[in-house]
């Protein structure tokens, strides 16, 4: 568990920078706006799963399933919330 | 109290793996208080009044230059509690401190970046869209002031009582929540800036 | 004097003049009492800064019994305001405030504390722990409950109640509709309560998740358990969700924002929503732990062990997951489109179906139980059939093109008390019976229980059934009078008689305290109801450590087995155990909480400011605290043990 280069940690930054760099292109390629937010979406998504396994070390003890299971019900919800909210408010009003 | 030598210092009392679970457990509450933050905005982002829309007051440096502040910063946390499970207490503490003055940036950097908009004529109280932004932007840095008060007072912890258990712990908890903050800043970064400006 | 003339109250009344000068004269009595008694140091040592679950649970629990003492008054002043057409005892303002407060006062600090009390007292039991996972944080939990009701409570009496109903929907409740500080009680007490509650949910999570005893897999926990552990789970969710909608509102309130305003941008209808992505969620908050309860009882009075373990988790799990996805169901006619509303209609109907197999699973565990009709088992087999019907009429709501007629007529409130009275309330009561022994160390009374389970039953069908049929004949609900006209009258009669007879069964439910107090014996066994799960397995009264050694678990009926099967529970020596300190932080901090919400409410801005940073005080000295609890020796033990043993 513990190596003496964090190895893990430079190659989660890294990777987090490139994932920044291309949610920005969405703004200077001047996607449309369907495809920025797939891409938006994906890159945001992407990386919160990155911070959750590389650095928050989530997938380390024995909780890990009940971790997931929490997280993934608990973002569920979120989306639920927001997708129901926007269809009542935006897309069906 | 028990010790279990064969997991890391922060996990090592059964006490110690309540708290970081317990603690997991309230990130997942803050995922649902940011996700409704994040659903107001969305209702709320088109509705200006009089007042000035995203398009119109945002800016990409300070945004972009923010972005990557605690993205370093996440970096930097990371590296702390890296060092505390090698035992390096000097170099996790360091870590650390370089952690909290990025994220004392971070807040400069906003605080400014809020000035400007009011200064603009886009303060709180000028209609829906700004409440809403300017609430949730709001509730990210006040969290993040929170843990610079917070991070400070382990610091001061491991000062003086260097690293055992319970400053292990309290550090490790303080990383996830440190993670999370980042986490929620990619999707403000994504849904709020760069939406507004596409 | 210009600064107490904003504590004045709006729109006094003989009732409320009378009730300040009650409130008065009963603090200055307990103060009094208190003081002749020189009972300061014990209340201190033994309750304000106790830690311990069980006395947090009993703390809960006589709250919520003064609470629903206040809310059913509420009550009745409606139902003898409405008892005949064109009435005159309460105007329309007055009206508005009872509503307002008695469902605040009923969901937020009478339900909720009761479920609270039972989780805090019978988990950490049921599991085989010494104590939940953060005994500090809970007591913070219930001092922050506390203290939220307490300033709630007072609203009447100093500066206004809240008049916009228990849903306070903008732009009613904004500013220009209802410019006193009763809102502000509204926004300001309830936020404080739920963070307590939040507070709980991951304090309940954590100790269920990582606290059970050796052998007591998730698939061996007893059923109350795990309705515990969804109800949390929920809690966890949902709770930030009315955190945020409370801020938003506070800040539309005293600071000037336009979150659900009518004006620049506003959007009065995105506070329904988010109230509602709370809202419902939360009656299935309530009524879970319940569900909870009527296994456990249910299981214990047929003589049988609860059929279909594993159909009983998922359908709760599953009504967890559908709970969050229905919230619009409560304002179909708020404008949204039919595809929106059909989502929800169809979501709403989906959860009639794991909620149907959990009744068919109750009544598969009667059949061919040998019954007892005690006072649990009695509540239990009432709650059976008028859930049911409280359900149905639920699904009927659900159909979004239906509830055009239905929405906001007594129709609605039949429905809703109608599935909370048998579901919540009846649980809670037998809950109160089946508990007390453990809690108490003497039963109540199985006569006078009887007696109030009946009228209790009776009452509620009369009070009311004919709301039914009143609001599809167009009643409409909050309404402080009707005209003779409209033929509501005799109905409206007859749910006052019902009111009357739920006020009996409530006096007789305080008689019967009082009553056991007096003359129930007090040598009774530890296990008084032969029951099935290990919070059984204790002494009466339960020690501070509950378990001398952890128990070994075998089986989802582990005390049930240990008495039948001759398994053995507790195997090994005692050891030294560990224990949480007593803390006044909790209580401290929570009275700083209610220093700074009275003060967000009026609008006193250097109060706000002190108390804000003390309570950041607070959370600085806790961080720096150095408190490692204390040990209890073997001979602590073994004397204590013997003791107990002795008594039974």
């Amino acid at each position: 568990m513990s190596e003496l280069f964090p190895r893990k940690q430079i190659m989660g930054f890294v990777f987090s920078l490139v994932l920044t760099a291309v949610a920005l292109a969405v703004y200077f390629l001047h996607l449309s706006f369907a495809a920025g937010i797939i891409v938006l979406l994906i890159t945001a998504f992407v990386q919160a799963l990155l911070q959750l396994v590389v650095f928050m070390h989530a997938s380390e003890t024995k909780d890990k399933w009940i971790i997931y299971g929490k997280v993934a019900f608990m973002i569920g919800i979120a989306i639920i919330t927001v997708l129901g909210t926007l269809l009542i408010f935006l897309w069906d009003m | 109290m028990k010790v279990d030598h064969s997991l890391p210092l922060e996990y090592s009392t059964k006490q110690n793996g309540r708290n970081i679970f317990g603690f997991w457990v309230f990130l997942a509450a803050e995922i649902m208080l940011f996700a409704t933050l994040f659903t107001s905005y969305f209702t709320l982002e088109h509705r200006v009044g009089h007042g000035s829309s995203g398009a119109e007051i945002f800016e990409m440096t300070p945004v972009v230059i923010e972005t990557l502040i605690l993205l370093t910063s996440s970096f930097t946390v990371g590296l702390a509690v890296h060092a505390m499970r090698i035992g390096n207490k000097k170099a996790m503490a360091a870590f650390f401190v370089i952690t909290l003055f990025l994220g004392l940036g971070f807040l400069g950097f906003e605080i400014d970046e809020f000035m400007t908009y009011i200064h603009e004529g886009a303060s709180l109280q000028t209609s829906a869209f700004t409440a809403i932004l300017m609430t949730t932007l709001g509730t990210h840095g006040a969290h993040v002031t929170f843990g610079l008060f917070w991070g400070t007072a382990i610091l001061m912890q491991i000062k003086k009582n260097g690293l055992t258990t319970e400053t292990a712990n309290k550090s490790f908890i303080f990383s996830l929540y440190w993670h999370f903050l980042d986490v929620v800043w990619i999707f403000i970064f994504s849904f709020i800036y760069l939406k507004g400006m596409m | 004097m210009e600064f107490f003339e904003r504590f004045a109250i709006p729109n006094p009344s003989i009732a409320i003049y009378a009730s300040m000068v009650a409130i008065g004269l009963t603090v200055f009595a307990i103060i009094a009492g208190l003081s002749y008694f020189k009972k300061w140091g014990y209340l201190w040592r033994e309750w304000l800064t106790t830690v311990d679950h069980k006395r947090i649970g009993i703390m809960y629990l006589f709250s919520a019994l003064i609470m629903l003492f206040r809310g059913g008054v509420d009550a009745i002043m409606m139902r003898v305001q409405l008892a005949v057409p064109d009435n005159k005892l309460l105007d329309a303002q007055h009206y508005n405030e009872i509503f307002s407060t008695h469902g605040v006062i009923m969901v937020m600090f009478m339900a909720m504390p009761f479920i609270f009390a039972f989780m805090n007292f019978v988990v950490p039991l049921q599991i085989g722990a010494r104590d939940v996972a953060f005994p500090r944080l809970n007591a913070l939990s219930f001092w922050l409950f506390f203290f939220g009701a307490m300033l709630f409570n007072i609203s009447f009496v100093v500066g206004g109640s809240p008049d916009a109903g228990w849903t306070s929907y903008f732009p009613l409740a904004g500013n220009e509709f209802s410019p006193s500080v009763g809102t502000n009680y509204y926004m300001i007490a309830i936020q404080i309560s739920g963070i307590g509650s939040l507070m709980t949910g991951i304090n309940m999570i954590t100790t269920i998740f990582k606290m059970r005893a050796p052998g007591m897999t998730l698939m061996k926990m007893p059923m109350f358990t795990w309705s515990v552990l969804v109800t949390n789970l929920i809690i966890v969710t949902v709770f930030p969700v009315i955190t945020v909608a409370l801020a938003m509102g506070t800040m539309d309130r005293l600071f000037g924002t336009y979150f659900f305003t009518t004006t620049n941008g506003g959007m009065d209808m995105l506070w329904a929503n988010l109230f509602w992505v709370w809202g419902h969620p939360e009656v299935y908050i309530l009524i879970l732990p319940a569900f909870g309860l009527y296994s456990e009882i249910i299981s214990t009075f047929s003589g049988r062990n609860l059929y279909g373990y594993k159909s009983m988790v998922a359908s709760m799990v599953i009504i967890s997951a559908l709970a969050c996805m229905v919230w619009a169901h409560h304002f179909f006619t708020m404008g949204q489109g039919a595809l929106a509303n059909s989502f929800f209609s169809i979501t709403t109907m989906m959860i009639a179906v794991p909620t149907g197999v959990k009744i068919f699973n109750w009544l598969f565990t009667l059949w061919k139980g040998k019954i007892r009709y005690t006072v649990p088992m009695l509540y239990s087999l009432g709650f059976i059939p008028l859930f049911v019907i409280g359900g149905m009429t639920g699904v009927m709501l659900a159909m979004s093109a239906a509830d055009y007629q239905y929405h906001n007529t007594m129709f609605l409130v039949a429905h809703f008390h109608n599935t909370i009275i048998p579901g919540v309330v009846f649980a809670m009561l037998a809950g109160l019976t089946y508990y007390w022994p453990k809690m108490f160390g003497f039963m109540l009374n199985e006569r006078i229980g009887n007696w109030a389970f009946w009228f209790l039953s009776i009452g509620f069908c009369l009070a009311f059934f004919p709301m039914y049929i009143t609001g599809l004949d167009g009643q409409a609900r909050r309404m402080y009078t009707y005209s003779e006209a409209t033929g509501y009258g005799p109905l409206n009669m007859v749910s006052f008689v019902g009111a009357g007879i739920m006020a009996i069964s409530f006096a007789l439910i305080v008689y019967n305290i009082y009553y056991s107090i007096r003359y129930s014996p007090r040598n009774i066994s530890a296990d008084p109801w032969d029951a099935r799960s290990l919070e059984w397995a204790t002494h009466t009264p339960v020690p501070e450590y509950n378990f001398v050694i952890e128990p070994q678990v075998a089986s989802s009926e582990a005390f049930w087995d240990a008495k039948k099967k001759g398994h053995e529970l507790f195997s090994g020596k005692p050891e030294k155990i560990h224990m949480p300190n007593n803390s006044g932080l909790p209580f401290i901090m929570s009275a700083i909480f209610f220093i700074w919400g009275f003060s967000m409410i009026f609008s006193l801005w250097i109060p706000v400011i002190i108390s804000t940073i003390a309570i950041f005080a607070c959370m600085l000295y806790r961080s720096f605290e150095k408190d490692h609890g204390h040990y209890i020796s073997v001979e602590e033990i073994d004397e204590t043990e013997i003791k107990l043993r002795g008594v039974n």
